[in-house]
């Protein structure tokens, strides 16, 4: 009854191979951009903000408020680019907002305790989101009706693979996000502020950096990419629900630490490592390994590298 | 002589009228509480199964009630389709001693979980959906359900596949739970018997969304059609979408869990067009005999699918055979088994008979097969029909 495959198994492999790097390029830019928010508050606060992933799922709804708000039961649709964009900034601004109270109430209050301390607030704030969202919203899945912005068929066949509008536009959005964010935080003020109390909290503030400034503009910041996360798996994927940020703050998180947590640019790559791998894993060996394959990936990149792909030495505190 | 008749004939006339009166209480609500329990997946990634089953029970005890002047309460399970949170639940519902039945649990992993606690508990219970042909076979003399088994649904899905869809090439693809796995393997051999070629076997988690790499393999591997019998509709709707974004054409056959209007084909935009699904009802809002039914429950709840009316059916059940004990004048969970055991009605809201058999699976069940065109779901006639014996009732 089991697998038996036709043609040679080589072939197959090459055949497909195209196509399952541009899926794991999408599931990898999803990851990457969930990561990147996990990554910029440890680096920062030294904090495993584990409510991040509940932030991706209300940004997931939002962008699906926004959606259902301007597409029409019938006729014709207008500007669906213009839905898009208003989709993801709605999100961001709201997730980013979320970020920022969630900073204020449940971490602020403990940044001087214990490090436990504000991991179990963390995960509390993670049950109050679901479970708010459950009771307002229901359990019931939602779906993008992302096939009136953009037709399932539509997509460039590029011969040896396909690549579909949606997932174009998803790979494209998370890179041209990481991109505004490098240079935010290499270019701009804040980002060396930013930097500054990632490498020493309080000497920074002794320089003079507004460090509670700092700490809400990364809140806000991580939970927008999330925010837009959220929105470009309801664009891809389709289906949201109060529960989705679990798994996906697992991953996310997962993305962060093999990459190098506190690191940004390992974040990204970890993302679309981890996209790629659980994708490999699917398509070349079986899709019951999936999760298996992904953190076996983990596990030997911290083997071999302890603090992650791209993990600078973190000075240690006394 | 005639003057002292008069009185003893007024005592005959009040005797008589008082045991009259009395007879009409005694057959009106008793007076103890009786609750009936259900366990199902009311929220969850099965919610929209659950919220289903659910309305449909309390559809059923507000008829009961109605029809009887009872009172009987309906007490609230939710498993979130999770054997582990099955058996809490399942815990909680045994230790009330009001309870005299039990309606679900709605999987056949859930129903796994828990079987073992209710026949210590002597407490029965009756599912309308869990299929996993184990169930009945494996002693738990207090499990019944209202729908027939995979053992049944299996060859009819590889069968129809086979002959009816001229299908050779088949990938089948499981959900990890005892209902997925057992419904697969019970299709792909008879899939394999009829000539069939298996070309592979998956297993995916009940929370994937991301079908695309598991779409490229099927469309690399030339399957002809896929069977996913999986419970999460959306995620058929899903795989759907996958093949369609990939420009991969395959026939996508479902089972039971895929029947929903919302999820499979409104959340697949079109994707789902012309797949199929087996399911173990009949879509009664066919049925002239449940049109009543039909009306009530789409003006209080709104529209259902396949997994509301055998829940009906067993709500129903639990219900008459509480009734038939306490008339029998023992009320007790022993005799309420005893009761939904020998349960026998000439009509159900299914639109057949219902009785159970020794293993209290469901007597004369057949399974239904269905295709989405438009809208809907529309039911696909087969020849197992036609080969089907007409019921003959005896002398």
């Amino acid at each position: 009854m089991h697998t038996q495959e036709v043609g040679k198994p080589m072939d197959i492999f090459i055949a497909t191979l195209p196509q399952q790097i541009i899926n794991g390029l999408t599931l990898g830019a999803v990851y990457a951009l969930i990561a990147l928010g996990y990554s910029m508050v440890y680096g920062v606060l030294q904090l495993l903000n584990f409510a991040h992933g509940d932030v991706y799922m209300v940004g997931a709804f939002i962008g699906y408020g926004v959606m259902m708000a301007f597409i029409p039961e019938s006729g014709p649709l207008f500007a669906p680019v213009i839905i898009i964009i208003l989709m993801l900034l709605v999100a961001m601004l709201g997730c980013g907002v979320l970020g920022i109270v969630i900073e204020q109430f449940a971490y602020r209050p403990l940044r001087n305790s214990p490090r436990i301390a504000p991991l179990i607030s963390a995960l509390g704030v993670s049950f109050f989101i679901q479970n708010a969202i459950q009771l307002t919203l229901t359990a019931q899945f939602r779906n993008y009706e992302t096939e009136k912005l953009i037709a399932p068929a539509a997509g460039i066949d590029l011969g040896f693979a396909r690549l579909s509008a949606t997932r174009a536009l998803v790979i494209v959005t998370a890179i041209v996000l990481m991109i505004v964010l490098q240079y935010l935080i290499k270019r701009t003020r804040l980002g060396k502020a930013m930097r500054a109390v990632a490498i020493d909290r309080e000497a920074a503030a002794m320089m003079g950096v507004n460090v509670d400034r700092v700490i809400i503009f990364t809140f806000f910041i991580g939970s927008a990419l999330a925010g837009a996360a959220g929105v470009l798996t309801g664009i891809v994927f389709t289906r949201v629900w109060h529960f989705m940020g679990f798994a996906a703050g697992l991953k996310g998180f997962t993305a962060a630490v093999l990459g190098g947590i506190g690191n940004i640019p390992g974040a990204m790559l970890g993302g679309f490592i981890l996209g790629l791998a659980e994708t490999f894993a699917v398509g070349f060996i079986s899709a019951t390994y999936k999760d298996v394959v992904a953190f076996v990936v983990l596990i030997i990149v911290l083997l071999l590298r302890p603090r992650g792909l791209l993990g600078a030495r973190i000075p240690q505190k006394v | 002589m005639s003057q002292g008749r008069k009185p003893l004939l007024l005592v005959l006339v009040l005797a008589l009228l008082l045991v009259a009166t009395n007879a009409v209480v005694f057959a009106q609500a008793p007076e103890q509480t009786i609750k009936v329990g259900i366990m199902g997946p009311f929220t969850g990634p099965a919610a929209s199964i659950g919220q289903e089953q659910l309305n449909w029970a309390k559809l059923a005890v507000a008829d009961f009630n109605a029809a009887t002047g009872w009172n009987v309460e309906l007490v609230e399970g939710d498993t979130q389709i999770d054997p582990a949170i099955a058996v809490t639940i399942a815990e909680a519902l045994i230790s009330d001693p009001e309870i005299y039945a039990v309606v679900g649990p709605a999987g056949s992993q859930e129903v796994e979980a828990v079987a073992a606690a209710f026949v210590d508990a002597r407490l029965a219970h009756i599912s309308g959906s869990a299929t996993r042909p184990s169930l009945t076979t494996s002693g738990f003399d207090t499990f019944f359900r209202t729908v027939p088994t995979d053992a049944a649904q299996g060859p009819t899905d590889g069968n129809f596949l086979a002959y009816e869809l001229g299908v050779t090439k088949l990938f089948v693809i499981d959900d990890q739970t005892s209902y997925a796995v057992g419904l697969a393997d019970e299709a792909s051999a008879a899939f394999e018997a009829a000539g069939g070629e298996i070309l592979g076997r998956e297993s995916v988690t009940q929370e994937d969304t991301d079908f695309s790499s598991l779409a490229t393999v099927i469309g690399a591997s030339g399957a002809e059609a896929v069977f996913f019998p999986g419970q999460i509709a959306s995620q058929g709707a899903l795989l759907a979408r996958a093949f369609a974004e990939q420009g991969i054409e395959v026939i996508l056959f479902g089972a039971d869990g895929f029947f929903s209007v919302d999820d499979f084909i409104a959340g697949a935009a079109g994707t789902t067009e012309g797949a199929y699904v087996s399911a173990f009802a009949p879509d009664i809002h066919d049925l002239e005999s449940s049109a009543d039914i039909v009306a009530r429950y789409t003006e209080q709840y709104g529209e259902f699918g396949t997994f509301g009316p055998p829940t009906y059916a067993a709500t129903i059940v639990a219900l008459e055979a509480i009734q038939r004990a306490y008339e029998a004048g023992e009320l007790s969970r022993e005799a309420v088994r005893d009761q939904v055991a020998a349960t026998d009605q000439e009509l159900s809201v299914l639109g057949g008979p219902l009785a159970f058999d020794e293993n209290g699976d469901v007597l004369d069940a057949s399974f239904y097969i269905f295709q989405v065109q438009g809208d809907n779901f529309v039911l696909v006639p087969t020849s197992a029909d036609e080969a089907e014996p007409e019921a003959t009732p005896s002398s």
